[in-house]
Order: C-alpha cells, then structure tokens, then sequence
C-alpha cells in the first residue's frame, strides 16, 4: 500500500518509518483498527486546553481488541520508537480529552475491550476491560437485579472505570476514593510482558479482586497517573445497595460559611455518620450545572460581580455554599444518623436543610441526589454552557479539611481568577481528612484573548498555590509537566528511574504526568 | 437516521417553530433544482435563535426533504440512541449547532462509535461580533475559505480560527471589520449549507440569505460527522 505523506509525525519518527510501522501495525489489527485520515483524527483531537490544537494533534489511531494485539504494538513501537498514548473511553474532559500529551503519538484507544468479564454480587466486586463505561455497568446490573451500587465521577454514563481510577478520579459514593476500591490490575508492559498486580499472580487464585496486597511490593498505584504499562484488565469493589437512601442538601447564604461547614463536617466524615465523599458547590458550580448560562445574568465581560452572584441567589435560592451528601443502610441507622446530622446543623444555627421530599425533581438536587446513589446522568455538562465557548480546564488543588484552609484556598484561587477576568466555579469534594478543590477554570476558546488569559491564569493558579504549599492531585496534559515540578526533584528522579527500568525505549505515553526520558534531565 | 419516538417527537415539535420562518426562502432555492444528498442527513439542533439560520443553509444546499431535524437532549436516553445508531454500521451523515454542554458529550460518543469529524467549529455571536475556531480535516478542503468570504460578504464584524489537523501547526488568523451588523445571523446559516453540502459530497457557494428574525447571540458547537 503506498502511503500518503502524514503531516503529524511522532517526535523524531521519519515519514519511512512511520510508514513501516503503519504497515506492521494493519497487519496485527487490520486495515479498519489504524486510523490516520484526517477526518478520523479530527474526533480525537478536540481539546478544551488553551492551546492549539495542532500541540496535541495524534499522528494515528489504532484500535485493539485483545491483550495480544496490545502486546504486538508494544513491540512494533518498540521497534520503530514510536511513543504511543494509550486511552480507555478518552472521557477526561477538563483533565485533557483524549488527545495525547505530545504532538504525533498514535493513539491506542482501548474503547473495543469493553468486556464486562464479571460482576460478583455476592463478593460484591466487578473486573472489567479498559473500554467498559459506567453507562454499561449500570445497564447490566439493572438488567440483571443485581444488589450493587456504582460510584462514579460527574460525566458518569460515558466514562469508565478504569480511565477514571487510572488517574485516581473520585466519585459521590462511600466508594468514592475510587483508586481506594481497585482490586488487582492487568497491565501490558512496555516490553510485552502482562503482568498481573496483587494476587492476580497466582495460578488459579480466586482473590484477584478479594485482596489487594498479594505479596511482596504492591505495585498498583505505581501505573495510575504514570506511563509505566497499559492497564488492560482492572477490578473494583461495588457497594452493596443499601435498603435506604437519603440524600439531602444544606444551603449556606455566605462565603465565609465554608470555614464552618468544613470544621462540622469533618467529624460526621471521620466517624462515617455521613459515609460518601460529600460536595460543597459554589453558587456557579451550581448554576451551571442547573443550566443557568451567564448571559442570562452580565453582558460585560470579564468575572461575574459579586453583586450578581448575590442577585442569583436571591432569584433561584441557591447558596453560596450548597452541600450535598447522603446517609446510607437500614432504617434505623438511617433515622439515626439523620438525627445526628440534623442536631449538629441545627446547633451551628446556620444552614437550610433541603430533603429529597422537599427538592423533588429540581435541579441541580436531582442530579446530585443521582449521582450519590449510583444513577449516571449528563447533568453537570451545563457547566460548558455558563461561559461557552468550549475552554475548560479542572484546577484541583488538594486541602486540609480544615474550614480555615478551604476560607485561604477558595479566597486565592477567586482573587486571581478575577485579576483574569475569569469566575470562581467550584466545589470541594470532602474525605474525611482531605478535600479536593476542584475549579472549572472556563473560558472561551474563540476568544484568542481570553484563551492567553486562561492560560496565564491557569500559571499563576499553580504558581501562587506552590507558594502556600498546595499543589494540584491532578492536571490536564498542557501542565502535566509543569505540575510534577511541584513535588520536587527526587521524587522525578525514581519516576524516571522507574521508567528507564520499564520503558528504555521511553514509547509509552512520554511526557505523562511529566515523565519523559527524552526531555528530563536528573536535577 | 432514527431516533426514539420522544426525540422524534422533539424534533417535530422544532421543525414547527422553523417551518413558517423557512418557508419565505425555500420556494426560490428548490426552484435551482439543487439536488438531493444520496446519503440520508439528519441535523441536530439545540434550541437557540441559531437554529433556524442553520437549518435554512442546510435546505439551501441540499433541500428541506433530503434531511431530518432533531432536537438534540442532554438526557442519557437521547445520548444513548444517538451512540446505537452510529453503531448499527449503516452510511449516515449527520450535521448540527449545539450549545457546548450537548455538543461535548455527543462529540466524545460520535468518537467512541468509530464516526469521522471532518469539521468542528466553535462559534460565539455577541451583538456586533461573531468568533470562529474551526477545526477541519481533508474532506473539509474549501470550507473554512467559503466561510471566510461569506462572512466578509454579509458585513458583520468576524474573527475566525482556522486549523487542519494535519498539515498545518500554527492556525490561520482571518478577521473582518463589521460594516452591516443587522447581518450577524449569515454565519449559522453559511455554516449550515457548508456542511450540508459537504456530507452529501455536493459542493456549492452559500448565497446571502435573507435577513433572520433574531440574531443567534450565543455560544455554539458545529459539526459533520460522516458514519
């Protein structure tokens, strides 16, 4: 087959090469699994960073569906030296799309291997393939009356499990900390080997999925937010369905009442009276995700006045803080921790308890209540529409859950998105002892101004949070490198050890999550 | 294309509100005898004063009976249908304006169903100014061109963004100055023939369409997705 001249090349790849890899690749996967027209790319580089396109532009596509196939192409790019970013259901959105980290990587997109290969529901856990999405799962375990629950991040349905513990995403549930609930890995290494994490080792062991630590060095985290192997088998834990749901919302009319709702949540987490990761949205995380857009509100550009986000909470009730969470199990534990919970607001004397009876179908209640209980929705994806214009970009710097700490960071973060003319859209999401911080950093790709100023913006956010000591849990691919400078020198130096020891040739996914053999020089 | 009968449904309840608006027009561009596309072209619509310009181009390139018009949902059934029929393997063709939070789901499900995306545009019309990023593959060749001279043609003040995934690094930056802002509605309905004309393979000129009934003030999404 002659090959026509492919303008997006991998670093330091000639068109020959490439060719002959092309070539190799058709004849592992076929002629319909390699994808290098323009038109099929297209799909795969549209990205929500400030940035061109063209910086983040694959040179192919392959699609897989076997973990053979998976470890032919290891040995083909290998050979060739041709990096290759691999992706589950490429759903990361604020976090980087699907579209690789560096200009020119071929894409191997595991969306094929959308195996459910089994649900126990009595063990209670579930080991899927890379491509599987929440929407599936949740399909599947309607179908079949099964008693378990999903947790899953916001744009729920379409994504899957593995993309979203692979880059320890977090979801609504008790089983929230996603990566906290993974139970044993299938990963293909960069020299074709498989291997399987915790006791997915032994020969005929049926606690794969029961017991995380096996034997030895527990090497699971080591392949989430890394480039070390591809993930092509992962287990989870399902909780049981409770018999009882109730999810209810607190509605606090200041600012300044994040610092006490941080310090009267923080015991109810500890003690598990409330078990799920609970959120406290801002007033415009709340309103886009109600589908309220800013036009309807300011037609200046620039940050949304104060003075409006006041208006809007008159108009429509919201908060400046809105927390949601959710009480688990019987009834009479229910009605236990309810009275707990309600007693502890009660006594702050602050606060506007709204139950699920009351919000009825209301959103953004509605959705929240969905998403705390296992129901996938695309509710939050009203976010895009409160600014337009397709720019977003997830700032989640990690807290104390101490109400002092969230005040400093939610205070920081909102001056210098102001000095960029860009809103504080925010919620924290609660663990008992952590939060993350996340802020929807929008703005508007069209405008050529706007998207400098989100970007300097987006620089000065990890700047001034370095300075206090904060540093984000994760980051989209544009700031992947600047982002694992944070966390200091020795720290990328066993990084790159460890992938000079896994993937001397440095062909999957340099650049990461920072790690690149290529461009990283031991300090 | 198909769709369950509530999206359907929808999509009647938005053909209601377009038609009386198209009708002006339409008479005068069958009369040119455009053809009609040999693929079946659906478009997809969410609710917006964009809409109508739109689906005025798209008639324009390919007449009113070659294409079906579909109100597009955020909800997970619309979605979820949507993705199945990208599945089911046959030819379709599908062109749309959504506003961002449809367009970015939908775009991510056209991706994972193996579908091409020869054009994705981003669009925002304020009052005096429309702004385009336009994203476009081969089959694109052209397009980005004819919308820069309709847009200079029709008056109202534009900038416009235009990238090719694979044979250009740096985008092309083209502007224009707003002479006649009563015209800022041209650009969905250029956009609209554009990419009707280029999923049935039948390219043309869009012509300046007669004035709209309200300005497409907004934030929007276009796109081709060729399955």
């Amino acid at each position: 087959m002659t090959e026509p001249t492919n303008a997006v090349l991998p670093r330091g790849v000639t068109q020959e090469e490439f060719a002959e890899a092309l070539e190799k690749f058709r004849a592992v996967l076929g002629d319909a699994n390699v994808l290098v027209r323009s038109e099929q790319l297209v799909p795969y580089n549209k990205i929500m960073m400030p940035v061109e396109n063209a910086a983040h532009a694959p040179s192919a596509a392959l699609t897989a569906t076997t973990v053979e196939q998976i470890q032919e192409i290891v040995k083909i790019c290998n050979a060739h030296r041709i990096p290759v970013y691999p992706i589950s259901t490429g759903r990361n959105f604020g976090y980087g799309s699907a579209a690789p980290v560096q200009r020119g990587q071929i894409i191997l997109d595991l969306k094929k291997m959308n195996k459910i290969i089994k649900i126990d529901a009595e063990m209670c856990y579930a080991l899927v393939e890379p491509g599987v999405t929440y929407g599936q799962l949740y399909n599947y375990i309607q179908e079949n009356k099964l008693p378990v629950m999903l947790s899953f991040s916001a744009p729920s349905a379409i994504a899957g499990p593995v993309g979203n513990t692979m880059d320890r995403g977090v979801g609504y549930t008790p089983y929230g900390e996603h990566f906290m609930m993974q139970c044993g890995m299938e990963v293909v290494l960069a020299n074709g080997d498989v291997y399987r994490t915790g006791m997915g080792g032994v020969p005929g062991s049926n606690t794969w999925q029961i017991f995380k630590w096996g034997y030895g060095p527990t090497l699971d985290g080591m392949f989430t937010q890394a480039n070390y192997g591809i993930c092509t088998k992962m287990g989870f834990w399902l909780m049981p369905k409770p018999p009882v749901f109730k999810p209810f919302e607190v509605i606090f009319e200041n600012e300044e009442d994040i610092v006490e709702i941080v310090d009267l949540l923080r015991p109810l987490r500890m003690s598990g009276t409330i078990p799920n990761s609970v959120v406290i949205a801002s007033t415009l995380w709340e309103a886009g995700s109600a589908h309220l857009t800013r036009a309807q509100y300011v037609s200046e550009p620039g940050h949304t006045p104060d003075s409006v986000i006041r208006q809007m909470q008159k108009d429509t009730g919201m908060g400046a803080w809105n927390l949601y969470a959710a009480l688990y199990g019987t009834r009479e534990q229910v009605d236990v921790n309810w009275k707990i919970v309600t007693d502890a607001f009660r006594k702050l004397g602050k606060g506007r308890i709204v139950t699920q009876e009351e919000a009825g179908d209301k959103q953004p209640f509605k959705y929240r209540a969905e998403l705390m209980s296992g129901v996938p929705n695309l509710q939050e994806f009203g976010l895009y529409n409160w600014r337009g214009g397709g720019g977003s970009m997830w700032f989640a710097p990690v807290s104390e859950a101490r109400g002092s700490e969230c005040r400093k960071q939610a205070a920081l973060a909102k001056r210098i998105l102001h000095k960029h003319g860009l809103d504080y859209v925010a919620e924290f999401i609660v663990a008992p002892r952590d939060m993350h911080h996340v802020i929807d950093v929008l703005y508007n790709r069209t405008d050529a101004e706007e998207t400098r100023r989100a970007d300097a913006c987006f620089n000065e956010l990890l700047d001034e949070f370095e300075k206090e000591g904060y540093a984000v849990y994760r980051v989209n691919t544009r700031f992947q490198e600047r982002v694992a400078r944070s966390y200091g020198p020795v720290k990328r130096d066993v990084e790159h050890a460890i992938k000079r020891a896994l993937d001397p040739n440095n062909v999957l996914a340099p650049g990461r999550c920072g790690i690149d053999l290529d461009s990283y020089r031991k300090s | 294309m198909t769709f369950d009968r509530r999206s359907m449904l929808k999509g009647m309840a938005l053909l209601g509100v377009a038609s009386p608006f198209l009708g002006s027009a339409l008479p005068a561009l069958a009369a040119a005898g455009l053809p009609a596309p040999a693929l079946p072209t659906s478009i997809l619509l969410s609710a917006g004063a964009a809409d109508s310009a739109f689906v005025q181009g798209a008639h324009a390139s390919i007449g009113a009976s070659a294409v079906s018009v579909f109100q597009a949902s955020i909800e997970l059934d619309f979605m979820q249908d949507f993705e199945q029929q990208l599945h089911r393997g046959q030819a379709q063709r599908v062109i749309g304006l959504l506003d961002d939070a449809l367009a970015t789901p939908l775009l991510a499900v056209a991706r994972s169903a193996g579908a091409s995306v020869p054009w994705l545009g981003q669009h925002t019309a304020t009052a005096g100014l429309s702004r385009h990023r336009v994203l476009t593959a081969d089959m694109a060749d052209g397009c980005v061109g004819q919308l820069h001279r309709q847009l200079l043609a029709c008056g109202a003040g534009f900038t416009l963004n235009d990238e090719r995934h694979d044979n250009r690094v740096i985008a092309t930056e083209l502007s224009g100055p707003s002479r006649s802002p009563g015209h800022l509605d041209q650009w969905a309905a250029a956009i609209g023939f554009l990419l009707a004309s280029l999923v049935s393979g039948k390219p043309g000129t869009p012509p300046l369409f007669p004035a709209g009934r309200g300005s497409p003030i907004g934030s929007f999404v276009s796109f081709a997705i060729v399955a």
